[in-house]
């Protein structure tokens, strides 16, 4: 026994030297070593063709032309179009995300009805059976305002016998009613901010949330020579590179607007039309400087100095953001000056029966929704709106689940922009009618279909597919589908602004300054990073929110330290707002670009429902903004808010 | 004591010795061998076939891109410039015949003419391998995971533009040097137009059965898969850097 275990060790020894002698032991090693560089887990890198594909996004609000950067097909970053004049190259903060936002777990992956997943035939079902027992009462809220998916809706609503087709609330919204409705214009006001001399804008954050951003952006370095100035309740971004920030609180925009045009009609200006003389007769008495200044607190030197440097330039414009009454003022201050104001041919139809895009922004939203059926199309009404909107049976097309997908009967998943055919029609503020169109640059990654794909299996509109409705698009434009496949943009030029009317009884009325009843005014203001009404914020843009925003899950809200002074409270107090039907909690911060007696929050936090970057950070704004009617104008506002701000 | 008896028989340096050797030839011989598992190619291709048969060269599949990458394995659009089948129209005839689409064997026994009658090779054996990847891939529009000989772990940016200009005649000169880095053989003979050779099998283009990958079962890499190591040393006989971030982007 002990011979053959002294043997076997011997051995053993002789085999564990020799083995050492070997590359075995050290390779091996070497393996092994590299083994734990390779988890299963991993990402691993995709290999192919990188290219950038022209297409178009959806995700702020008026849409961005775009180019998504793939490898081997799969999109994994996106970049301005330099061939479209919307883009000229530049991206806006959310749609930079886009394709985070496509592959974001927050993304509805199937047809779901109360909760529990269906198929899409069975989707297809349902609709059909409440569509029939609806009848006439159906109706559509749409988040998109460029998009020629509007007109698929409408044309479903006329097919019903139904005219509720409702727009979330926006500036061209506001536009449309003063320029088409109020003043008798024709096609859709643009402002073209590279020619003018001088651009004042009258509320408008042109260079950080209103409008076609990133082409302002554009035009505002390209043009050199103009001179920009901003009149707002608080020093914004877009005020803090214009050469002056004219203090004017929100209700009193059209006000001040009028008080300028005293001067304008003082030095001699006029308009071709029929009840000029009344207007002229209504702002001489009703606005003049003392009276604005009474009413406003804006100095009449100001304004008078403003109207001074708007009479000498060669190509002035006004650019209005707000109420239908501010709107009003600034295009009549426009028509007087004879300026950088455009009217934009409107483009032609792809659908006959389709509502045009003015009939389309007539429905107020904010006076309520109450229908049998109703369709939300990428829109969020249950975060953005303070009325409740009612409705029988409710279905929500998204791409990402929102508090309105939430709440909604059947949720029906839309194709992210970058899997679907869609297009960019004139978005509101461009100096030219622009049509841009875009295409799939990748496959499905959820089981999602294009939602106007789906309505067009509802009824009989003419069309299969919304890829045919955009041919038809293309064709009603008159522009080259293969030169908007590849990215080009169709480009009407806008032409000199004519109105029937100054709208003269209605701006009288509807400019008077109209505040709410709380101890403070409220500036809610948007910035792209932060959110919109229809998109919360994107995942890579959170590191982008500053202080002045949001700290920690709080949100933060700022006012000048007379105001904070009057409120009893400091920098980082705790402060609960109410106003509207509801309040929000914030921490305060001190910032002397907020008029006083004006409190300015940021509109596009506290979600509900969302991502990890935008549930339970901050709170909701929306919550406590007041409707109050333009009773003269027809329409319905939220400028004029005010809250009560207490300790907490 | 018999115990004892045998132990001094049995005992001194002999064990030891036959233990050493028995496992130095192991160590050296067999265990290295053991380290690998042989994979084929999904599709058996011949560069034979190609480059001899249809005077195609290397850049007809392996080349640069417009923008300067290198484009590695031909993808399916490459390939369908001369595999006429056209996806649409043999899915069409699959689906006409009653044929399950993913039913790959059943398709190719089945001779349907929108496959067979775009079939580019003459030889049996040969149209089989074309018929395997033009049903299993080509309409179904997936690509073919080739076996990459060579490829290198995603931390490793490897440029094929900036070696492009290497030349072996020239490095022959460092054929010592470079002995234990690059397959001497390399500079055997008379050197090719393209340097492909000093990291990629040689004369690939001349082989007819594509040899098996060989991987290696503890690190999951290709046997061929060049080492860190055998960068720098290159890199140093050739004066360029080697600092991290020159590979490591």
């Amino acid at each position: 026994m002990s011979v053959a275990r002294r043997t076997f060790i011997q051995l053993g020894a002789g085999a564990t030297v020799g083995i050492l002698f070997t590359p075995t032991v050290w390779k091996a090693l070497d393996d092994v070593s590299i083994w734990t560089q390779n988890w299963p887990w991993i990402p691993k890198l995709k290999y192919g063709a990188v290219e950038a594909k022209p297409t178009v996004s959806k995700m702020c609000e008026s849409g961005c032309a775009v180019k998504v950067r793939t490898v081997a097909g799969e999109p994994f970053g996106t970049m301005g179009n330099e061939d479209n004049p919307i883009s000229g190259g530049g991206i806006c903060p959310l749609c930079a995300n886009g394709v985070q936002v496509k592959n974001s777990p927050n993304r509805i992956k199937a047809p779901m009805l109360d909760g529990q997943e269906i198929t899409w035939e069975k989707a297809q079902e349902v609709v059909a059976e409440k569509l029939a027992a609806a009848g006439s009462k159906v109706a559509v809220i749409s988040g998109d305002q460029t998009g020629t998916a509007n007109e698929v809706f409408s044309a479903l609503l006329a097919d019903k016998g139904s005219d509720a087709f409702y727009m979330m609330p926006c500036d061209m919204q506001a536009a449309d009613k003063a320029w088409t409705g109020l003043m008798g214009g024709s096609g859709q006001v643009g402002y073209d901010l590279e020619g003018a001399d001088l651009v004042l804008l009258a509320g408008a954050d042109a260079l950080e949330s209103w409008g076609p951003t990133v082409a302002n952006l554009k035009s505002f370095a390209a043009n050199e020579s103009g001179k920009f100035i901003f009149a707002g309740p608080m020093q914004t971004k877009t005020a803090s590179v214009t050469s002056l920030w004219v203090p004017v609180p929100a209700e009193g925009m059209a006000a001040f607007t009028l008080g300028i045009a005293y001067y304008v009609l003082q030095a001699g200006k006029t308009v071709d039309t029929a009840d000029f003389g009344q207007f002229k007769a209504m702002v001489m008495s009703e606005y003049s400087p003392a009276k604005v200044e009474a009413a406003t607190g804006v100095k009449a030197d100001r304004m008078a100095d403003l109207a001074k440097q708007l009479l000498t330039a060669s190509n002035p414009v006004v650019v209005p953001a707000g109420p239908v009454a501010a709107h009003g003022a600034a295009f009549a201050l426009n028509l007087l000056l004879g300026g950088a104001m455009k009217a934009l041919p409107e483009f032609g139809k792809a659908i006959p029966s389709a509502m045009s895009r003015s009939e389309m922004l007539k429905a107020d939203i904010l006076e309520g929704v109450d229908t049998d059926l109703l369709f939300i199309y990428e829109a969020n009404p249950a975060y953005a709106l303070p009325e409740k909107v009612k409705a029988g049976f409710t279905v929500a097309f998204d791409v990402v689940q929102t508090e309105t997908t939430a709440t909604a009967n059947l949720v029906l998943p839309s194709l992210h922009p970058y899997e679907r055919f869609d297009d960019l029609a004139s978005p509101y503020g461009l100096a030219a009618a622009t049509y841009s169109l875009g295409a799939p640059v990748c496959k499905p990654s959820v089981d999602a279909i294009s939602a106007a794909t789906f309505i067009l299996g509802l009824a009989d509109l003419g069309f299969e597919s919304f890829e045919e409705v955009l041919g038809a698009k293309a064709e009603a434009v008159g522009a080259d589908m293969e030169a908007l496949q590849g990215g080009e943009a169709f480009v009407a030029e806008g032409e000199t602004p004519a109105a029937a009317s100054l709208a003269a009884n209605v701006l009288g009325k509807a400019a008077v300054p109209v505040k709410g009843t709380g101890a403070v005014g409220l500036a809610p203001y948007t910035l792209l990073n932060v959110g919109t009404a229809n998109q919360a914020t994107t995942p890579n843009a959170p590191c982008t929110i500053s202080n002045n925003q949001l700290v920690g899950d709080h949100m933060v809200v700022m006012m000048g330290s007379a105001t904070a002074k009057q409120l009893g409270v400091s920098v980082g107090s705790k402060v609960k707002l109410s106003g509207g039907k509801g309040d929000c909690e914030a921490l305060v911060q001190i910032f002397e670009g907020v008029m006083p007696g004006v409190v300015a929050a940021p509109l596009g936090l506290g979600h509900t429902v969302g991502d990890e970057f935008s549930k339970g950070k901050g709170d909701n704004v929306y919550k406590i903004l007041t409707v109050s009617s333009e009773a003269a104008a027809g329409a319905s506002t939220w400028a004029g808010s005010t809250v009560n701000v207490a300790k907490i | 004591m018999e115990e004892r008896k045998a132990s001094k028989r049995c005992g001194g340096v002999f064990p030891f010795i036959i233990g050493f050797l028995a496992f130095c030839v192991l160590g050296w011989a067999v265990i290295p061998g053991l380290f690998f598992d042989k994979e084929e190619q999904p599709v058996w291709f011949s560069h034979a076939v190609h480059v001899e048969g249809q005077g195609m060269d290397c850049e007809s599949c392996h080349y640069f891109r417009d923008d300067g990458t290198y484009a590695g394995f031909p993808t399916n659009e490459v390939c369908a410039e001369c595999h006429a089948v056209d996806p649409e129209e043999a899915q069409a005839a699959i689906v006409e015949e009653g044929i399950d689409p993913t039913d790959y064997d059943a398709i190719m026994k089945a001779g349907i003419g929108a496959i067979e009658d775009n079939l580019a090779s003459s030889d049996d054996d040969k149209m089989q391998a074309e018929r395997e990847y033009v049903v299993k891939y080509l309409i179904q529009g997936k690509e073919v995971p080739w076996l990459n000989y060579q490829y290198q772990p995603d931390n490793v940016y490897f440029s094929h533009a900036s070696h492009m200009s290497l030349s072996i005649e020239e490095l022959a000169s460092l054929k010592k040097e470079l002995s234990d880095v690059v397959d001497p053989s390399v500079f055997e003979g008379e050197a090719p137009e393209q340097n492909c050779n000093l990291c990629h099998p040689k004369d690939i283009q001349a082989n007819d059965v594509p040899p098996a990958l060989e991987r290696n079962i503890l690190s999951g890499y290709s046997k061929t898969t060049m080492k860190m190591w055998k960068c720098e040393r290159c890199h140093a006989l050739k004066g360029q850097p080697n600092a991290c971030y020159t590979c490591h982007k």
